[in-house]
């Protein structure tokens, strides 16, 4: 790799801290990105030593393996689809029906609550609210005998964890939608409902397919949920990865298990990025934030769109009353006196996690806001061999489900010469090249609205590249580096898919062990881990927005933005 | 730059530290018992030697599943608790050190592996466990029969374990094998039936007591420690036997072959297979049924036992067929609808 920097120009070789900062990095993705997935395609495609197809194939003629592929495949497209039509729904609420401002924060926080949510939370709720005795279904409805289990529950709690992305993707798209066209077409005599149809809605197409995907890869990396709801008659990818690994300790099984979801996830990914993603960039830049009239829509149809949004704002609360709830009673369902117990139990017993989990975070948070930063920069602005590699690179751990990315670690982090699985390292490594792209993306989008001549200015004045980073550019992109540190927080609070195969003995995680606790009918206990982490994930991101709100640089809320949408 | 060396710098020098502040002499353990079972007999452990435990739980599959991951660079020093069908695959593997406590000649036969590579801590028996309200509301009888779970009554309402990933599911269906006097055909048709009224199959063998004490499903097979306990939080379920009756697998202890801290997991075999930790079951509410002859088993989960007809899992046979018959129920039984 040295060899093809060399032939590159001189002035790349002059400078030193832009030399010896790709290097490093090539040298850590190599390492934590290319590595691992080597070790997997290795595993794959080889029997005792030699290269054979025949294990993917075998796996792919497998018709359970068969079933899982084409049901993972539904469940995403359905979660693409609900998923897609929420967030427009609260999106063309948040942006049209003239919500005060601080109902706006209510909805916000709202759509926000699932995704900085521990991954199970809402599958706990669905159970004991839909369940053949559920709440819902059985006490509310009088239904008998419903099963919680299967695609629906399924598809319903992964479009309530993940439509808030879509609401993210959606909201700019609609406020940046010139209130002149849509003012134009009514003064010219159109009807608002054929306006909505044939100005309003046209005009968030690119928006609409950029969410679905969004959704579609969300949804198909998403491993807890199907493990606690799809039940044994739907079986998706994700999860038969994992029980074929852990359960059956098959790890060819499980490696072509992964690599049957990595084509339509690389599929899904190349799509968003290269076709759909550019189109929608164009549409929102410069108008991010304006908000449009609201006379654009009938008071009726305001109305409903408010009642409509309060509807699953309900539900969405009322899930995570419930949980609230279940963290306070003794034994949920039979013996419902309040107790302080299970947080007893979590700040006791359950401390380890805890410890171990903010230690992970608080240390993976610098370095991937750094790492994200550094990244983004030197893709931004600096020319250098390999810069378009680097790029793809640094994205891959994040594009591949979690599933793929902690088997892939495991299985070339485990033995010597690189033995990290039992440590820290592995986890926090783990979180930082699968989490920071966001932060790159931030600091990318920052740059490009960032003048040049700023840092022109300081090279011309003779300092060096380090110290123009150092002292020009890191001022700018100050938001970015806060947006790359809260992705990398929050994820380290709440993902489980990949690093559910790197805990040990001395570095556990809380929603490790909230999973253990749903696993042994510890339900009070999960609920109250559960709670905890919405809890400090809810503070830190509040904390990181009041800071970002300080730097009033134009693109402060796209980054706070991103901030949650990663 | 000069800001990422310091970083890494950092970083290392504080990871370092940490791994040195872990040099102390604590065993290692995967502990196949739930926490709340496993924590209070470490805590007598370090009570009584005062060394420390350190450990995290995992289901039968997935411990069995890391110990071999981890073979040719041991992360635990004991695999503790979990069905002896476990340890019976461990060793095929060749994960264990053979190691025989003070205990160990003492023990009945289906107690212990003749070399040592496991030795038994407990006993447990698989029950039936149903919900009071919903036999009630079908007007049934607490099942009293393998049949009697085939009842269209209990149509999408039955929750047991998967056998990829726990062995209560493995203990319940070499029990369905032995009571069809190990004819295969006959025990898959039976479990064929048996998935028809299956709500779900859980990761872990008490996953399903919550929602059977919930009336979110109306009864499963389980083992009688993780029954009790449902029953002790007040959820209102009743514990009944087959009248064929139903198996019992012993839960093992055993030394890791490579471990780092061989003479602390010695310790801790030494203390857990004698009545030393298992006169304390009783007292911290864990139902197990002691191993150790030397031990009486309490009064009242004797009662519970009085008249069940309990027998033992032959542990070569289950060790031996494990893979096949799993497998063969994954293909035929889970997967059939």
């Amino acid at each position: 790799m040295a060899r093809g920097f060399v032939s590159e120009g001189r002035r790349f070789l002059r400078d030193p801290a832009l030399l010896g900062a790709v290097v490093i990095l090539w040298l850590l993705l190599a390492l934590f990105v290319l590595y691992p997935l080597f070790e997997l395609l290795v595993r794959a495609f080889s029997d005792e030593g030699k290269f054979t197809a025949q294990p993917l194939l075998d796996g792919i003629a497998d018709p359970s393996n068969r079933a899982a592929f084409v049901n993972s495949l539904i469940l995403a497209t359905a979660v693409g689809v609900m998923g897609t039509l929420l967030g427009f729904l609260f999106a063309l609420t948040a942006t049209r029906a003239g919500l005060g401002r601080r109902w706006l924060t209510l909805l916000d926080a709202t759509a926000l609550l699932p995704l900085v949510s521990p991954p199970f939370t809402t599958s706990i709720a669905i159970i004991f609210s839909f369940g053949p005795k559920g709440f819902i279904s059985h006490h509310l409805l009088g239904f008998d005998n419903v099963s919680a289990y299967g695609f629906w529950s399924t598809a319903l709690a992964e479009t309530l964890t993940y439509f808030p992305i879509g609401y993210l993707t959606l909201r700019p798209i609609l406020a940046a939608i010139d209130p002149n066209l849509e003012e134009m077409a009514f003064s010219l005599g159109g009807s608002r409902w054929r306006i909505f149809r044939t100005v309003t809605v046209p005009l968030c197409v690119p928006g609409f397919a950029n969410t679905f995907l969004l959704l579609f890869a969300a949804s198909l990396a998403d491993f807890a949920t199907p493990l606690i709801l799809a039940g044994n008659s739907f079986a998706v990818l994700p999860t038969q990865a994992f029980l074929q690994i852990t359960g059956m300790f098959d790890f060819k099984g499980g490696a072509v298990l992964s690599l049957m979801l990595l084509v339509p996830a690389a599929a899904v990914f190349l799509l968003q990025r290269y076709w759909v993603g550019r189109r929608v960039y164009v549409t929102v830049t410069g108008k991010v934030g304006q908000r449009s009239r609201t006379r654009a829509m009938a008071p009726g149809a305001s109305v409903g769109l408010v009642v409509a949004c309060a509807l699953v704002a309900i539900v969405i609360v009322y899930f995570y009353a419930l949980l609230v709830y279940a963290s306070f009673v003794v034994a949920f369902g039979a013996n419902e006196t309040f107790t302080w117990r299970h947080y007893g139990v979590i700040f006791t017993e359950g401390l380890p996690a805890i410890r171990d989990t903010l230690i992970i975070a608080l240390v993976g948070m610098p370095l991937g806001g750094f790492y994200g930063v550094l990244v983004g920069y030197l893709l931004a602005r600096r020319r250098f061999p390999g810069r378009r590699a680097m790029e793809i690179v640094t994205i891959i751990n994040y594009a591949l489900p979690g599933t793929i990315v902690g088997i892939a670690y495991l299985m070339a982090f485990n033995d010597p010469p690189i033995a990290l699985t039992g440590g820290m390292l592995i986890i926090v490594a783990c979180y930082v090249f699968r989490y920071s792209p966001t932060g790159i993306r931030a600091t990318v989008a920052l740059l490009q609205q960032i003048d040049r001549s700023l840092e022109e200015a300081s090279s011309s004045l003779g300092a060096g590249s380090g110290e123009t980073f150092r002292r020009v550019t890191l001022p700018l992109i100050v938001p970015a580096f806060f947006a790359g540190l809260g992705v990398v927080f929050i994820r380290s609070m709440t993902a489980i898919s990949a690093t559910i195969f790197l805990v040990s003995i001395s570095w556990t995680l809380i929603t490790v062990r909230i999973l253990e606790n749903m696993t042994e009918l510890a339900l009070g206990p999960a609920a109250a881990f559960s709670v905890f982490v919405i809890v400090v994930v809810f503070a830190v991101v509040w904390g990181l927005s009041a800071v970002l709100a300080r730097f009033r640089a134009p693109t402060a809320g796209a980054a706070a933005r991103s901030l949650l949408g990663g | 730059m000069k800001l990422l060396r310091f970083l890494a710098i950092a970083a290392i020098g504080w990871m370092s530290g940490l791994a040195a502040a872990q040099a102390a002499d604590p065993v290692n353990v995967y502990s196949i018992w739930p926490e709340n079972y496993a924590r209070p007999m470490f805590e007598e452990f370090e009570k009584a030697t005062g060394i420390k435990v350190n450990f995290i739980r995992f289901s039968s599959g997935e411990a069995l599943a890391r110990v071999i991951a981890e073979k040719n660079n041991p992360r635990i020093d004991v695999l503790f608790g979990g069905p002896v069908e476990t340890f019976a695959a461990g060793i095929k593997e060749g994960i264990f050190a053979p190691y025989k406590s003070p205990s160990f000649d003492k023990l009945p036969a289906r107690f212990k592996h003749a070399d040592g590579q496991w030795t038994a801590i407990a006993d447990d028996p698989l029950v039936f466990m149903t919900n009071a309200a919903f036999l009630k509301s079908k007007g049934l009888q607490a099942p009293a029969s393998w049949d009697d779970l085939l009842n269209p009554a209990y149509k999408n309402q039955l929750q047991m374990a998967d056998a990829r990933t726990s062995g209560t599911a493995v203990t319940r269906i070499f029990s369905v094998l032995e009571v069809n006097k190990r004819d295969e055909e006959k025990s898959f048709a039976y479990l064929k039936k048996l998935r028809q009224n299956v709500q779900v199959y859980t990761k872990s063998g008490g996953g399903g007591t919550l929602p059977v004490g919930l009336g979110q499903a109306g009864g499963g097979i389980f083992f009688i420690v993780d029954a009790l306990e449902t029953k002790a939080k007040g959820y209102d379920v009743v514990i009944s036997f087959p009248k064929e009756g139903i198996g019992s697998s012993a839960e093992a202890i055993a030394l890791i072959k490579g471990a780092k801290n061989p003479e602390g997991g010695k310790k801790l075999i030494d203390f857990a297979t004698s009545a030393a930790m298992q006169s304390k079951l009783a007292a911290h509410k864990v139902n197990f049924v002691p191993a150790n002859p030397d031990v009486k088993t309490e009064a009242s989960l004797a009662a519970v036992l009085k008249d069940a007809k309990v027998f033992p899992i032959d542990d070569e046979y289950a060790g031996a067929n494990r893979k096949r018959i799993v497998d063969r129920w994954i293909k035929e039984v889970l997967g059939s609808q």
